[in-house]
């Protein structure tokens, strides 16, 4: 089991599950859930947050909410 | 249940809200439906924007339209969703709406219909607007408007916010609407039986209609604000006996409607999959890049700081003058007695002193609009979060910093923007430490008492390196400042980043100029007042003195200009110089002194100090009064001249020496001597406290930096 922070740049995966409620809900309330296909597009020039792309929509996302998106 | 009977009373009209997610285009058809018909305000209790407007329906029907904030589901956390919540969860809101226009973006349907079902099910009737159909068109995206409609029993019209399209249409479904009886489908989410149990008591004990507005009373009771305590407890209670876990039942209810619409969408929605790189893709491999993203970015600011400094000189400058000889004008057709100097001095001041920010502000809201129009902003708060966190901001608080350079009013306007409120708070309260454009001339003159105009290694100007160095000391405040009060302000809001990168979109130029001049106006009415008022006061204290001192002033200083011989200019001069000395603010820069003192300041500096609370420019107007060179007026060469030949009557050296200069510079780099700052800032905090303690901080930090520096160096 692999946390979407853990996702190398360019590569995609399958969404499994979230480990926190609140991110949860936060993110399915946005079209992101579990069974998606998300792509980690980059890395934010100065850390901390990821650009992804779920559902041919892109997003931002800090490392500390991808750390609760647990990949299939 | 609403329906029919409660229409025909002509005194009320009728609102509509729309609704809908963040980027799904409401503001276009806000601005496409009612037009200049506009009223900005701000919700009670709170700094979100609230947009009213009219709306002509069919056959000269007039409804009100709110445009309540965007927000992804009923279950807020951030100050904007958290209106909408309590307006939608309240029958009894001033502006709970007799009926909902919901619009999604039909390019992104799936994402869009969570809220559209919540919505649905609190039983309101309900017009949805499937907008961007000619986006649609291009990406090839085919739906059935009739199937939608169909499968969620709703009224549907697709239109375009962008081109109007279909607005008539819609407009009819609006007239529809609220003129024939309505009655609620049934509950689209399919309760559980736990809580159905709750939303029932909750029903019964507090009279509600709806089953799920009983549940968001269940699930939100703590961010309801127009519940009493006690209620709340109540709720808590209820919650605590059912053993009702929040938060597990919120990402139950939205994977539910999840599961039940996804379905229905997909009949009614072909699209055909391309694996084709978007041209938004294309776009941010080199915008948010790891290298270039930076880099376009301080280019763009580059590009907002030089429009706010230099563009907006010419109209500014047009202004003042416009402003000048309209004074030059009252004067010589006016008598010379107490009220023209009111008219003139007081009023047409304050008034001049207000319009000149006009420039400023237009400018920065033309280009940051156009930066969030087209969807750029997000790609900022993205590439700089990391880095803004370390000190309490967000991204975007990046261009209210950079824009602060110019001038601190448009960069407190800016933070709007900024959902998180602690973040928005922060940026506030340290933006008005950035060197700004009003604090140059201050610099200007003093520098010169501090270093020498020499170049170092035949490159570098002295002055132009100390002048670096003030604005580095005061981004260095500003960041400090703000890190210090992440550590302070508590919130309760827990910071998220989890931003929708929107598709770039050409700009929609209608709304661009209608956010300038939405704030333009709102900054000419709201602040306005405040700076109005301040002017007179600051009018009467520098043009009145205590009984009789002011004419006793004029008479010594005339007797004196005609035993020297002066001509009428510099007889003008010495009167003013010996009046403001024996004004209130005169004797208030006297009665200040002894706190002064260890700053190494007189009570002339005392003077200034007072009078530049106005704006900071100020200092050298009223310098050139009280050393009677008023005549002069901006002529900075002329005061520097005069305050190097000023003496201290006590130890028989010059006044501007090191140490004082120094010290008066370390003290205008911090202190909020600005009252228009501060009356923004009371604007977008929602009051006195803020704008108050933004203003000891600054002063009281001001103060210690000045003393510290004067201390060790007389």
């Amino acid at each position: 089991m692999t946390a979407l922070n853990s996702l190398a740049p360019g590569k995609s995966a399958i969404i499994h599950s979230f480990s926190d409620e609140a991110t949860a809900c936060k993110m399915m309330s946005m079209g992101i859930l579990p069974g998606s296909k998300v792509k980690l597009i980059r890395k934010a020039p100065f850390g901390g947050a990821i650009y992804i792309k779920a559902d041919n929509q892109q997003f931002a996302i800090r490392n500390n909410e991808a750390e609760c998106v647990v990949l299939k | 249940m609403r329906s029919a009977e409660i229409i025909p009373s002509a005194t009320k009209t009728l609102t509509i809200a729309l609704l809908g997610n963040p980027n799904c285009g409401k503001s276009t058809v806000f601005n496409q439906l009612t037009g200049l018909r506009q009223k900005i305000g701000n919700f009670p209790g709170v700094t979100v924007d609230k947009k009213l407007g009219q709306v002509n329906l069919t056959n000269g029907k007039v409804v009100t339209l709110i445009d309540l904030p965007g927000t992804y589901n009923l279950y807020p956390t951030s100050q904007d969703e958290r209106v909408v919540l309590n307006i939608l969860a309240n029958p009894a809101d001033e502006y709970y709406p007799d009926a909902i226009l919901y619009i999604a973006d039909v390019t992104q349907l799936e994402k869009h219909f969570l809220l559209f079902s919540q919505v649905r099910d609190l039983g309101i009737p309900m017009v949805l607007a499937l907008n961007m159909s000619d986006a649609a068109a291009e990406q090839n995206i085919h739906y059935d408007t009739g199937a939608i409609a169909k499968a969620f029993n709703v009224p549907t019209v697709a239109i375009s916010g962008r081109s109007g399209d279909n607005f008539q249409q819609l407009k009819t479904a609006l007239n529809q609407l609220v003129t024939e009886s309505f009655t609620a489908p049934k509950s689209f989410y399919q309760f559980s039986d736990t809580e159905k149990e709750i939303s029932q008591t909750i029903q019964k004990k507090y009279q509600l209609d709806n089953p799920f507005q009983a549940l968001l009373w269940a699930q939100n009771s703590t961010r309801l604000t127009f519940l009493s305590e006690a209620k709340r407890g109540e709720i808590s209670q209820l919650i605590s006996d059912k053993n009702f876990n929040r938060l597990a039942n919120q990402v139950r209810e939205v994977m539910q409607r999840f599961d039940r619409f996804t379905p229905m969408l997909k009949k009614a929605i072909q699209r055909t999959e391309t694996n084709k790189i978007s041209h938004t893709e294309k776009i941010d491999n080199v915008v948010t890049h790891r290298f270039w993203g930076p880099l376009i970015f301080f280019a763009l600011m580059l590009v907002v700081f030089q429009a706010i400094y230099a563009w907006s000189s010419f109209p500014m400058d047009m202004i003042e003058a416009g402003f000048a000889s309209l004074t030059e004008a009252v004067n010589s057709v006016m008598p010379d007695a107490w009220y023209t100097s009111l008219l003139t001095d007081g009023i047409i001041a304050g008034l001049g002193g207000i319009l000149i920010f006009i420039p400023q502000i237009a400018i920065l809201f033309l280009l940051i609009s156009i930066l969030e129009e087209v969807g750029y902003m997000a790609r900022a708060v993205f590439m700089f979060d990391h880095l803004m966190q370390r000190f309490g901001m967000n991204g975007r608080s990046i261009v209210a910093l950079v824009s602060s350079g110019a001038c601190a009013i448009p960069a407190v306007m800016s933070t709007r923007t900024i959902s998180n409120w602690k973040e928005r708070l922060i940026t506030i309260l340290v933006a008005p430490f950035i060197s700004c454009s009003a604090r140059i001339p201050v610099y200007t003159v003093l520098i010169g008492f501090v270093v020498p105009s020499a170049t170092i290694w035949g490159v570098f100007n002295q002055q132009g390196l100390a002048f670096m160095g003030l604005y580095l000391v005061s981004i260095i405040a500003a960041l400090g400042s703000a890190w210090v009060f992440k550590k302070i302000l508590k919130t309760e809001e827990r910071s998220f980043l989890l931003l929708e990168l929107p598709e770039y979109r050409p700009p929609v130029f209608k709304n661009i100029l209608f956010t300038v001049y939405e704030k333009v106006k709102t900054f000419v009415i709201e602040a306005g007042k405040v700076i109005f008022v301040i002017s007179i006061i600051l009018w009467v204290l520098a043009s009145y003195g205590p009984s009789n001192k002011m004419e006793l002033a004029e008479k010594e200083a005339t007797t004196l200009a005609t035993q020297n011989n002066l001509n009428e200019a510099e007889t003008a001069d010495l009167i003013a110089g010996k009046q403001i000395e024996a004004s209130y603010a005169g004797h208030l820069g006297k009665f200040i002194e002894p706190a002064i003192r260890p700053l190494g300041y007189d009570w002339k500096i005392g003077i200034a100090l007072i009078t530049s609370f106005a704006a900071r420019e100020v200092f050298i107007g009223t310098m050139a009064t009280i050393y009677s060179i008023g005549s002069a007026d901006d002529d900075t060469g002329t005061i520097r001249d005069r305050m190097a030949k000023e003496v201290n009557p006590i130890t028989g050296k010059p006044t501007y020496n090191f140490a004082t200069s120094l010290s008066l510079l370390v003290f205008y780099i911090f202190a909020m001597m600005c009252m228009s700052t501060l009356a923004v800032v009371k604007r977008e905090t929602g009051g006195w406290k803020w704008p108050i303690i933004q203003f000891l901080f600054m002063t009281g930090l001001a103060y210690l930096g000045a003393f510290v520096v004067y201390q060790i160096f007389s």
